[in-house]
């Protein structure tokens, strides 16, 4: 009898402690029945329990960028000694994203020491978040002993990602791990327009991967408005919807081709073609969008 | 009283097990699967979720021409073989793990940029039972630069 008591009390304690702590505004938890606008397949989504919406890392947006020999523009990125100037949360959780996409690049051109300063602000970014360090993995020592090795560099950064994303969703703070990835997102955009010249051949990969983020724009919209009591979050939504509205006359035409499995690789190959069209005056119009929301998320 | 205590007991268990399971997500995928990506980069999103047995989860994704990727589906034991597609934006398939013996991960390269779905299904236990089966399931995606 004495057993059960004990028992029922420990169990709604235990409720109401779960109950307690699941304050924030973390709606992307919800079943899909609130998504089911997405351009899926309407029937179809409704059978599906969840939808995540993926955008790309800073690493990714950014490795174009190596490949099209780009200059090498420090002075372009959001410093790191500005820091402390940073006190609301969803403002670090925003500068954590960009310094993010600053760090990627500026590894990009082996700038060792300028990587360990934009690491370090990161690392004080996270402890005002409450990111454990365990969870972000900031070893700085990690850098300072690799500093000749890029391939260690990718590992610590994007190991540092993961684990803070990780950790926010976790704990039922995806709200603040959207803002990091929208910081992130379009500070990597930021970055590549201001870089390229549009009427230089050799920028076309770079043209190309600025005209396909047309497709992680919808993903990241989704992913904000999976979110609509986050008012931090929804402050960005009409921002983001006038750089939609720009990408609209961004046209991709794909032509599908066949799809070739090997087995023993355990690869498969889809053989499709796109073929991308923008012109210099949408290009000229998405980088004025981005550049605003850039200077919103920056400037407090 | 003593029956009356049980019942509120069982209720009470039955309410807080959602909450159990959540717990159980944490920690799964930083320890259980993301090692398993390597030498694919983690394109640092987490995407994981407690699904039931017969559930269904999609991953939109989109994947950049000249870069390889993997997709690699990591649920917890208790589940069985979870199934995974890899969906064009049109639904048709491109890949299914039932015809590879519930392969876990694979490897793709596309030739050009384009939105794919990952779609992740729960089996449904053959034995049925009064409990239904939960546990957490993880999509990840890797990517070679």
């Amino acid at each position: 009898m004495k057993t059960y008591i004990i028992l029922f009390f420990t169990i709604i304690a235990t409720v109401i402690f779960n109950t307690g702590c699941n304050f924030s505004n973390d709606s992307n938890q919800v079943d899909n029945d609130s998504l089911n606008n997405v351009d899926l397949n309407g029937e179809h989504s409704k059978k599906v329990k969840k939808i995540f919406y993926n955008v790309p890392s800073p690493i990714e947006m950014t490795s174009v960028i190596e490949k099209s020999g780009a200059e090498y523009k420090p002075e372009i990125l959001n410093s790191y000694k500005i820091v402390d100037k940073y006190i609301k949360v969803p403002k670090q959780a925003l500068i954590l994203g960009v310094y993010g996409s600053d760090l990627s690049y500026v590894r990009l051109f082996d700038q060792i020491q300028l990587s360990i300063n934009y690491l370090s602000s990161i690392k004080k970014l996270c402890d005002e978040l409450n990111i454990p360090e365990e969870q972000g993995s900031f070893a700085i020592s990690r850098m300072e002993t690799n500093m000749d090795n890029r391939d260690s560099l990718l590992e610590i950064v994007t190991e540092t990602y993961a684990s803070a994303d990780a950790y926010l969703k976790e704990n039922e703070r995806g709200n603040t791990a959207t803002l990091v990835i929208l910081g992130g997102w379009i500070e990597a955009l930021y970055i590549s327009t201001t870089i390229v010249d549009f009427d230089l051949e050799q920028n076309k990969a770079i043209i190309d991967r600025i005209a396909e983020q047309k497709y992680s724009l919808s993903n990241l919209v989704e992913l904000l408005k999976s979110y609509p009591e986050d008012k931090d979050l929804q402050e960005y939504l009409p921002l983001l919807e006038v750089l939609k509205s720009k990408y609209d006359l961004v046209q991709i035409e794909y032509i599908k081709g066949n799809v070739v499995t090997e087995k023993d690789k355990k690869l498969t190959t889809i053989n499709s073609i796109a073929k991308v069209k923008i012109s210099k005056t949408s290009f000229e119009d998405i980088k004025a969008s981005i550049l605003s929301i850039r200077s919103k998320i920056i400037n407090n | 009283m003593n029956s009356i205590l049980k019942k509120v007991a069982i209720v009470a268990m039955v309410m807080v097990l959602p909450f159990i399971v959540n717990a159980q997500c944490k920690g799964f995928t930083k320890k259980e699967c993301m090692p398993s990506l390597k030498p694919y980069v983690y394109n640092g999103q987490l995407n994981s979720a407690v699904l039931n047995e017969g559930d269904v989860a999609e991953l939109l994704l989109t994947f950049y021409s000249g870069q390889d990727y993997r997709i690699f589906v990591c649920a917890q034991d208790m589940l069985g073989n979870v199934e995974f597609k890899l969906l064009d934006t049109d639904r048709n398939t491109i890949f299914y793990n039932k015809d590879h013996d519930f392969v876990k991960f694979w490897d793709f390269k596309s030739n050009s940029t384009q939105q794919l779905i990952v779609q992740v299904r729960v089996p449904v236990a053959e034995v049925k039972s009064e409990i239904v089966q939960s546990g957490c399931v993880s999509i990840l995606a890797g990517f070679k630069e």
